[in-house]
């Protein structure tokens, strides 16, 4: 009687572990120190640090996250080639997950781990587009750029990018956007600006191939910036450094129109450092652009299966409630019915799968350098 | 004893920029093969010593003449009026002196101690569009230029931040002129600008020379003040050397920029090498 009991019990045991090992991938012998590579602004950092890592220690109390973090991923570059040399070299490529636009890059390299709703079962919620775009990379939130304008002076905003372009030259002086080189709200407005002049085709295959030839036709769209010279903030040529330089001159109400992160201008609004007067609002024809923003693990890094427990929660409905509402006021990857009521009120119908998304990273620096020649000052 | 510095100097200083230079003509395999495969525009060697394509690919670029001249004007302006500036509170607190000087010298030494980010964050603010010198007179209804975003701003942004040290430099050669020369000099009823002239200046030359060198060899690489205040193009080397290397990932290019900075900072070095060259041979150590 007593012997058939302790079977029962460890048989009962037996697949309640078999159980929780299927549910969550936590080998008891993984490493649990997790070194997250962080190469975004200062409000991805805010996410991680202050809203997603709290709450994950509470989840999953004996990990531990050690964060490395490159301003804007200016070292991009650089930090890619580590990765592609320690693979190269198989050494220890110093991260087990990455966020920031390089993912990309390395995903496209194959250098990333895929993956599969078998060993990261929440990707299961994650639409498979988004998924089959990042090649490796594994989308989590998503942002857009958005048309902000101060509500006091501007009382019918623009419905498209003529229309902006249109406002900004009958008001001289009130309109700006960022230097591409400084971040990607004013990247999105130089995108959007240039893509007229190209087929949505040609568009596509400098989403996705790196393409010299197809770049010549970004001279007309530098024609029209060019003219914006005269009308922007300063009238000069000049253009703010970087997505907080806008933001800054919208809230001291030098400027009155120039495009915004989603995430950025609901996070100053909340805080309080963006004036209520501030509104925000999308353009089409086309649109901005916007898109997932994509975690990596690579290949070579020695500590995946503490990775993965780290990214299948993110992809939680938990975290991601906090991705929508905490700092951060981004969008989620995962449909809106699996978020809470009031996380799903505030971020309305967005289809992420239908963002129009930004060019290939080795486009983008090619477009950064072009309009740094081209644009200002001329 | 002086093997271990001369090792690490070796190691992690002499070895990079011998690097960094064999990358700017081409070499592009060994140390150099992981860099050229992730940046863009890299050129690389048609024969044994290499090549100039990245150097003529940089003197080409419309971006880097008005870049050249910008920081070169920027160092020359700036480094003038930081010097003449520095004289004249050396020199007042040399012949006034007294409680006023003293006062003025400690106040002006306090930019020394302000992180560099914060002075360009502070100048920026206050000569902003909507900053305090424009609040101000708009008051009295002048309508002030905002002159963030322009190469002035950088000028008076890198004499804000180097005012200091040339400060401490030229006043403290000043301070060490004997007081009988001086009044020697005035008994025998030289002018005061004949005292700055053949006494002062000569006596505290090496200092003075000093504080050029060192201050228009920091305007020249400075990055922080240009890249708040400046205009986004034409900038200075500095920041456009970030550009390159960062958000345009064009690391050969922005190395090559790096060299021709590195040879404008020579020819400034030369000055103070001559200067010490000079004094050493009037006081007959050689």
């Amino acid at each position: 009687m007593k012997k058939s009991a302790l079977k029962k019990l460890v048989a009962v045991l037996a697949s309640a572990g078999l159980m929780l090992l299927a549910l969550a991938p936590t080998p008891a012998s993984a490493n649990q120190t997790i070194r997250l590579y962080i190469g975004a602004d200062t409000n991805v950092k805010d996410l991680w640090e202050k809203a997603l890592l709290p709450e994950f220690y509470k989840a999953y109390p004996d990990y531990k996250v050690e964060i490395t973090y490159d301003r804007n991923g200016q070292n991009d570059a650089q930090t890619l080639a580590k990765v592609v040399a320690s693979k190269a070299t198989r050494k220890d490529p110093g991260m087990d997950v990455i966020d920031g636009g390089m993912t990309v890059q390395l995903g496209g390299a194959g250098l990333l781990w895929r993956g599969t709703p078998g060993l990261l079962p929440n990707l299961r919620n994650v639409p498979q587009v988004l998924i089959k775009n990042g090649k490796g990379g594994i989308p989590y939130r998503a942002s857009l750029v958005l048309l902000a304008y101060n509500s006091k002076n501007v009382k019918t905003p623009p419905k498209t990018l003529a229309e902006v372009l249109a406002w900004a030259k009958a008001n001289p002086g009130k309109f700006t956007y960022n230097a591409p080189s400084g971040g990607g709200s004013g990247f999105a407005f130089v995108q959007t600006v240039l893509d007229t002049n190209l087929t949505k085709k040609e568009v596509d295959t400098l989403v996705t191939l790196p393409n010299k030839t197809l770049q010549a036709k970004w001279e007309k769209g530098f024609e029209t910036l060019r003219e914006l010279n005269k009308v922007t903030y300063g009238q000069n040529g000049t253009y703010p450094v970087n997505n907080a330089a806008t933001l800054d001159l919208l809230s001291k109400g030098l400027v009155d129109m120039g495009p915004v992160w989603s995430d950025q201008i609901a996070s100053a609004l909340k805080a309080g450092t963006m004036p209520k007067d501030i509104k925000t609002t999308t353009i089409s024809n086309p649109s901005f652009t916007g898109g997932p923003a994509f975690l990596g693990i690579p290949n070579n890094s020695p500590n995946r299966n503490a990775a993965r427990v780290l990214v299948n929660w993110v992809l939680s409905p938990a975290a991601q409630n906090i991705i929508v509402t905490g700092v951060m006021n981004g969008l989620p990857v995962i449909p809106v019915e699996l978020l809470d009521a009031s996380a799903a009120a505030s971020i309305g119908a967005v289809d992420i799968t239908t963002l129009r998304p930004g060019y290939l990273n080795s486009n983008a620096t090619d477009l950064r350098s072009a309009w740094a020649s081209k644009v200002p000052g001329k | 004893m002086s093997l271990p510095p001369v090792l690490v100097l070796l190691g992690f200083i002499g070895v990079p920029i011998v690097l960094a230079f064999a990358f700017s003509l081409g070499h592009t395999s060994g140390p150099n093969e992981i860099i050229s495969l992730i940046g863009q525009e890299i050129y690389e060697k048609d024969s044994w010593w290499g090549t100039l394509d990245a150097y003529r690919a940089v003197f080409q670029d419309s971006r880097f003449g008005p870049d050249l001249r910008t920081t070169l004007a920027v160092t020359f302006i700036a480094t003038f009026l930081v010097v003449v500036m520095a004289l004249g509170m050396g020199i007042y607190q040399r012949i006034v002196g007294g409680k006023l000087a003293m006062v003025m010298i400690s106040l002006s030494l306090v930019p020394l101690f302000v992180p560099v980010v914060i002075a360009a964050f502070a100048i920026r603010t206050f000569y902003d569009g909507n900053g305090f010198l424009k609040s101000l007179l708009y008051h009295f209804g002048i309508d002030f230029p905002t002159i963030t975003m322009t190469t002035n701003a950088i000028t008076i942004g890198t004499i804000w931040t180097s005012l200091p040290f040339a400060i401490l430099m030229v006043s403290s050669g000043l301070q060490s002129i004997p007081d009988a020369l001086i009044e020697t000099a005035q008994d025998a009823g030289a002018s005061f600008l004949r005292i700055v002239r053949t006494i002062m200046i000569p006596l505290a030359f090496v200092p003075i020379v000093i504080a050029i060198t060192f201050t228009a060899i920091g305007i020249m690489g400075s990055f922080t003040v240009p890249y708040f205040l400046g205009a986004n193009q034409p900038t200075m080397l500095g920041v456009e050397i970030a550009l390159f290397f960062g958000p345009y990932n064009r690391p050969q290019l922005s190395v090559v920029m790096a060299f021709v900075i590195f040879i404008a900072a020579s020819l400034v070095a030369v000055l103070y090498v001559w200067a010490n060259v000079r004094s050493a041979k009037q006081s007959g150590r050689i």
